[in-house]
């Protein structure tokens, strides 16, 4: 009964809403049943009792007993609505929904109508239809006029008039524009990652030119500091580690930097994406490398760096170097995991879900799986397969190889003079030693001696395990010690040899074997031991449509399949639906804090529909006609009006609490490495060295995982400082999967498992007591209270203000000042009273209260939402 | 540290009005016939979700929960659901129609379940050789045989039991039961979650997401090995008195901040996180800290066995926090371990070693502390699996695949039945068939012994009110409480 009217209430809401109540098969019934029924009844090679729902035609059949299926006009004469109605329907998943029961009652009530004639002919497996294509992320992006009933001085850039459309139903407009210490704050945080500094926050505050804030962004966005943020959102979604993962083992990944290195280099070079994502996707059939021929191509720096791009294809887990249970389902656990980053990132699909069948909710089949799939394979090739170790291109010129290749040759031969000595030396004891045995064994002895350990004989065996100590043969250090001095030190002259080799570096590349190009076999159930047919590459078939032509592989000159560059190409040529949408989405989702499409990493039927589909596509547009070129976006989107309005709009709050339409500036907070590094820099501290293989980490006796050298034994942990690397950017920070930076991962930096849509913003306990205990904040404490007395040595009302404007980039108001300045007092008396009671130490003079008090003061700064969010 | 209330004083009142509000608008709609359709809350002023405690709809019996999660789907005919048939077709030809989830992998073989189920208690219980602890108990215990959520997928399969619906992004069941309960501890996070040595489980953070819920919900994750709580221990010069005075300077900053944002929902979260951070300080220490505990308790559990170690202390300090007046704890295992495609014949008797007699012992220990009527403990995964073979490729390679149309857990104290074994699954164990259990049913029951109704619970998301079960039809299956 209760149902009932709940069915009622939602279809007068819906009418009363002014939705059109005439519902079509494709539009309005076919969704729900491919939901809940299609999968049985139509997907399978024989549909479920002879029903299949896949096309409103094949309803019209007479089931057992002659009932109808359905009969038009009248739902409750049709079995299909008593069937699920009396719940035998569905009968695997969930049960209908209420709601979508009665819409398709009302659908046959209406007549059962379909929006057009239906195909003739229909093959197995899912259908594709006009309503899966008509889906809005995959029709073509078509550029959209850009509103004009709009206040026109609320628009600063076209975003502003599409965002200011969309307020109006709701009655909102943009919040106040931010002051400009707030702005300045904002933006360097967005752009750098960093704090501004008090010096340039009062000069932009003091500079009231029309052109300071673009004057600032331009300004920002040259600075190295930019390429080392905006890196990171990239790294996130590519899965970025400097370790295999996948076992326990954990292994290094020692040469993954250079990547990291390459993709901070292109931000900072506003590299076109077009080219960034070719070069990533592609590189090594640009470069003209394969795997054995590469040589060139190292010694190049340009086509180098196309190589190195190619790591984003190595980022994935990956087990196959370690021991692993079975060797040849972590080689297809690799390249299953890497589909799933290069569709999520590229595409905003979840793919990954067809590899084992076709997808539930998405117009994607199995086949469509492999077929993408297929275009990466001759670079992966399971069944010839590299592991990581066998990936690694050295960076040697022809000159420094020979010069290594001469000197290792040399060493070898001090080996050989070293072995022959040790080999003497054994023999002189050795005849000394014979002399101990009795003179009949001495003979069989020797010739047991010089008979190679397998071939011997029984008996010769029994005789050496008789006279164990005569043998002589190896650990000469245990027959005489000098001897083995003598013979060490050769050895270590060839070790000393060695080190004069000209350094070798490594790049992480992927690349294709020469004309090696495998099968690839659709896996029933995704499992490799049951290849079935073969599947050529291509498109996913819903991309595929008479208005847009996908590609067409042909081999590269170097004897690689092309295959990646033809999909690079296709998916960077402007006209596929996804690419470019799913990008601009993201670059706004870093500004704005909240996605137009708010699930980055699905557009399918499962993800949210866009909030400003128009915007979306302008934005696309524009950023595929501005040559694909980050930086001219970003201003886009830094110089509208939207993202210059203030955090603080009750209104906006109230009617739209998840920000949907962007009537205010969405608060948040500081992401894990921006926290890092500005509490560093706050204390000038933060060392701006650039690129590089990582700072190490390591576990303290706390078990805490922090940067440092790690000399730690299996019973006792321990680090040791790493001197400046310790103070570098967190992005230059050793990023192993198990074993995440307790500082980074307390708040929400991700583990690479395989990689990283969209970030948690988590709001939890242990990121205070983080903030209240941890040596990391403690010790910066200490050193921006050193750092503010060092500045303003006389005055602690001129500290206090120096703090506030260091991490506020404002001034404090009297009350805080006072409340501080009694806080220091009270504190200061405590610690007094706590360190004269404490005994003297030589050598260690006792903590000045004053400044510890002080030190305590800047804590409490650090741990103030005012400083942990970006407002 | 003096205790104070985790949200600030002047706004107290307005905190308490979110319940107040939202149950007066649904007690209207509920008159007018309207409360299963998506209600259009009024707008809301000054809101301010916290931990305090909240009234519960109706007197509960239950006022925690320990729910042991066991991800990949543990196999029930091998261990709750003893089926003659499995064994008399064993080998043979499955006579009847299986929902395959992998049809590619799959055999039409029936696989007789390889272990012995016997009697236990006198209830009668029948249940695996595999589980003898559990048997000990079974007349403390509800075994569900005849669960069901329908969706064969690991996510999909999680989401529903763990979040009430197939969907992604959705709070977890512990976000829900603090937002409506709030917590009746200050010094410990009312959610917290106990992760396995190996890991988190597949879908990481899907396990205790607060989703769309306020932060102040979201549950606090556990180090699996010692500390467990990183940053316990104040620097020794500000320990005590100084560190206070540090958090009320703090607090008044934030507060003052806070006037300039009204409703920012994570800054009110930080604060109160900052107040319970002070408290978890000696709290947290000493509830984690199993040492004290007597050695014939930790014997009860297994400590002093390595197979059963790492469980046992998890389960004793998840009845420790109980104790202490934490909510909701989560038991997790790593990676999903129960997923038994192939290897079923040595893999789950290992499982089974690791986790039987911890879990059961928390049984006896919370019975004989007085706690089990008002603890609710849990065990169960996300999905059972199938009556036929999978992988037939030698009897070491045996498995089975996913089944969400029948499966089983067990659920125990917090007034539910003891003794009792619900529903049935057909002949074969594949189909719940009487008394089918959804998760929804299961969220709603569960709700109910918390004094919450499930679909008063709700939560203003986007103009519709959002709850739990969210409106899929759940029948709360009081068969299940004492």
């Amino acid at each position: 009964m209760r149902l009932i009217t709940a069915i009622l209430f939602l279809t007068l809401a819906r009418e009363a809403y002014g939705e059109s109540p005439a519902l079509t098969f494709e539009k309005d019934v076919r969704p729900i049943l491919k939901e809940h029924c299609t999968h049985c009844h139509g997907e399978e090679e024989k549909p479920g009792g002879g029903v299949d729902l896949r096309l409103r035609r094949f309803m019209d059949v007479a089931l057992d007993g002659g009932v109808a299926l359905i009969v038009p006009g009248k739902p409750a004469e049709s079995e299909l609505i008593d069937i699920i109605q009396r719940g035998e329907m569905p009968k695997k998943g969930k049960p209908m929904p209420a709601d979508e029961l009665e819409i398709i009652s009302r659908w046959i009530a209406q007549g059962a109508k379909t929006a057009r004639p239906e195909p003739a002919t229909l093959g197995i497996g899912p259908l594709i239809t006009e309503e899966d294509r008509q889906h809005w992320s995959f029709k073509p992006v078509q550029r959209p006029e850009v509103p004009t009933t709009v206040d026109a001085a609320l628009v600063y850039t076209p975003v502003d008039a599409f965002l200011l459309a969309g307020m109006r139903e709701k009655n909102l407009s943009f919040a106040p524009e931010a002051d400009r210490r707030t702005l300045i704050r904002r933006v360097t945080l967005d752009l750098t990652g960093l704090l501004p500094e008090p010096a340039e926050v009062d000069a932009f505050a003091a500079d009231q030119s029309p052109g300071a804030y673009e004057k600032l962004v331009d300004k920002l966005l040259a600075s190295p500091a930019y390429g080392e943020r905006w890196a990171r959102h990239w790294l996130d979604v590519a899965g970025y580690a400097d370790s295999n993962g996948y076992s326990e083992a954990d292994s290094a990944r020692p040469h993954a930097w250079r990547y990291r290195d390459y993709v901070i280099r292109s931000f900072n070079e506003n590299k076109p994406w077009d080219t960034f994502i070719r070069e990533q996707l592609a590189g090594d059939e640009i470069a003209g490398a394969t795997h054995a021929d590469y040589q060139q191509a190292v010694l190049d720096p340009k086509r180098l760096d196309q190589l190195t791009a190619t790591a984003f294809l190595r980022m994935a887990p990956d087990g196959t170097g370690d021991p692993t249970d079975d060797q040849n389902l972590a080689r297809n656990q690799v390249i299953a995991e890497q589909m799933k980053i290069v569709s999520s990132s590229l595409m905003g699909l979840t793919v990954a879900c067809a590899q084992c069948h076709d997808h539930r909710y998405d117009p994607i089949t199995q086949d469509d799986y492999f077929r993408l799939r297929a275009i990466f394979e001759p670079a992966y090739h399971w069944q010839a397969w590299r592991n990581p170790a066998q990936r690694l291109y050295s960076l040697y010129t022809p000159e420094e190889r020979a010069k290594a290749a001469e000197i290792e040759k040399a060493a070898v031969a001090i080996d050989v003079e070293a072995r022959e000595m040790s080999k003497k030396f054994l023999d002189e004891i050795f005849e000394v030693e014979i002399l101990k045995l009795p003179e009949a064994d001495r003979e069989p002895y020797r010739a047991a001696r010089a008979t190679v350990e397998k071939d011997r004989k029984p008996e010769q065996k029994e005789l050496i395990k008789k006279y164990p100590s005569a043998l002589a043969l190896y650990s000469l250090n245990l027959y005489d010690q000098k001897k083995q001095d003598i013979v060490a030190a050769k050895s270590a002259e060839a070790t000393k040899l060695r080190a004069t080799k000209p350094a070798q570096g490594f790049v992480m590349a992927l690349t294709e074997v020469k004309g090696q190009v495998p099968e690839t076999k659709l896996f029933n159930r995704g499992d490799h031991e049951q290849p079935a047919h073969p599947v050529p590459p291509g498109e996913l078939t819903i991309l595929t449509t008479p208005e847009i032509e996908p590609f067409t592989p042909e081999p590269v000159a170097s004897g690689s399949s092309g295959r990646r560059l033809a999909y690079a190409k296709w998916l960077t040529n402007g006209q596929h639906p996804l690419f470019a949408r799913v990008l601009v989405n993201r670059f706004w989702l870093h500004h704005m804090g909240r996605g137009l499409v708010n699930t980055p990493g699905d557009f399918g039927f499962q993800g949210e529909l866009p909030s400003h589909p128009e915007l979306l596509d302008w934005l696309a547009d524009e950023f595929v006609k501005g040559g694909w070129k980050l930086k001219p976006l970003h201003k886009t989107i830094l110089l509208s009006r939207a993202y210059r309005q203030s955090a603080k709009h009750p209104e906006s709050i109230r009617a739209d609490p998840d920000n949907t339409l962007y009537a205010r500036f969405k608060l948040r907070r500081l992401d894990a490495e921006s926290l890092r590094d500005s509490i560093l820099a706050a204390t000038g501290t933060l060392v701006r060295k650039s690129y590089g293989p990582p700072s190490a980490i390591g576990r303290d006796p706390a078990g805490r995982i922090v940067v440092g050298v790690d000399k730690g034994t299996i019973t006792s942990a321990k680090v040791e400082s790493g001197g400046e690397n310790d103070f570098r950017r967190s992005i230059y920070i050793e990023s192993r999967r198990s074993r995440p930076v307790t500082v980074l991962d307390t708040f929400d930096s991700p583990v690479m498992v395989p990689h990283c849509e969209m970030r948690n913003q988590t709001t939890v306990a242990p990121q205070a007591l983080l903030m209240m205990n941890d040596t990391f904040i403690l010790e910066n404490a200490k050193r921006l209270a050193e750092r503010v007395q060092k500045e303003m040595p006389t005055d602690r009302t001129a500290q206090l203000q120096q703090a506030w404007k260091i991490l506020y980039g404002e001034s404090a108001s009297e009350s805080e000042i006072s409340r501080s300045l009694a806080y220091l007092d009270e504190q200061t008396a405590a610690l007094t009273s706590y360190f004269s009671a404490l005994p003297e130490k030589k050598d260690e003079p006792k903590p000045d209260p004053a400044q510890e008090a002080m030190a305590s003061l800047c804590q409490i700064l650090y741990s103030s939402n005012r400083f942990l969010y970006i407002e | 540290m003096k205790k104070s209330p985790l949200c600030s004083r002047r706004h107290f009142l307005q905190a308490n009005s979110f319940g107040l509000g939202t149950l007066a608008l649904a007690s209207l709609l509920e008159k007018e016939g309207l409360l299963a359709a998506p209600v259009k809350p009024a707008l809301f002023g000054e809101e301010q979700f916290d931990l305090s405690v909240k009234e519960p709809h109706f007197q509960p019996k239950a006022k925690a929960m320990i729910s042991i999660f066991m991800m990949g789907g543990p196999s029930q005919m091998d261990l709750f659901d003893p089926k003659p048939m499995l064994t008399k077709y064993d080998g043979k030809s499955f006579p009847g129609e299986i929902k395959y989830d992998n049809l590619a992998q799959a055999s039409s073989k029936v696989f007789g379940s390889p272990w012995k189920f016997s009697k236990h208690g006198q209830c009668g219980m029948e249940l695996s050789e595999l589980l003898p602890h559990l048997g000990k108990v079974a007349d403390d215990i509800t075994l569900i045989r005849s669960m069901s959520s329908g969706v064969s997928n690991h996510a999909q399969g999680l989401y529903a039991m763990n979040a009430g619906r197939i969907t992604a992004g959705r709070p977890a069941l512990g976000s829900w039961l603090t937002y409506g309960l709030g917590s009746e501890t200050e010094e410990l996070p009312a959610y917290m979650v106990l992760s396995h040595p190996g890991g988190l489980p597949t879908f990481q953070g899907e396990h205790f997401t607060n989703g769309w819920l306020p932060a102040a919900f979201q549950g606090t994750v556990i180090r699996p090995t010692e500390p467990r709580i990183l940053n316990l221990d104040p620097p020794a010069a500000l320990a005590g008195k100084p560190q206070a005075r540090q958090l009320d300077l703090l607090k008044s900053f934030n507060e003052d901040h806070l006037e300039l944002h009204p409703g920012e929902l994570d800054l009110q979260a930080r604060i109160a996180s900052y107040e319970l951070a002070a408290n978890m300080q000696t709290a947290a220490k000493e509830a984690l800290d199993i040492s004290n505990e007597p050695d014939h308790i930790k014997k009860l559990y297994g400590v002093d066995n390595p197979v059963t170690k790492d469980y046992a202390t998890r389960c004793i300090i998840a009845r420790r926090l109980v104790e202490r007046g934490v909510r909701y704890v989560q038991v997790l295992n790593s990676g999903q371990s129960w997923d038994q495609h192939s290897s079923l014949l040595s893999v789950l008797p290992n499982n089974c070693a690791a986790t039987d007699q911890p879990t059961a012992a928390l049984i006896t220990d919370l019975k004989q502390r007085g706690l089990f009527d008002s603890t609710v403990v849990h065990w169960g995964g996300e999905m059972g699996r199938l009556p036929v073979l999978q992988n037939d490729a030698g009897r070491e390679k045996w498995g089975r695949d996913h089944n969400t149309y029948g499966f089983s857990m067990w659920v125990a104290g917090g007034g539910f039945k003891q003794g009792y074994v619900h529903g049935e699954t057909d002949e074969w164990s594949h189909k719940a068939v009487i008394d089918e259990v959804r998760h929804f049913d299961w969220h709603a029951t569960l709700l109910k012994a918390f004094g919450l109704d499930h679909s008063k619970l709700t939560y203003k998301r986007n103009g519709l009110a959002a709850s739990l079960t969210d409106n899929q039809g759940a029948r709360i299956v009081n068969e299940l409480l004492a």
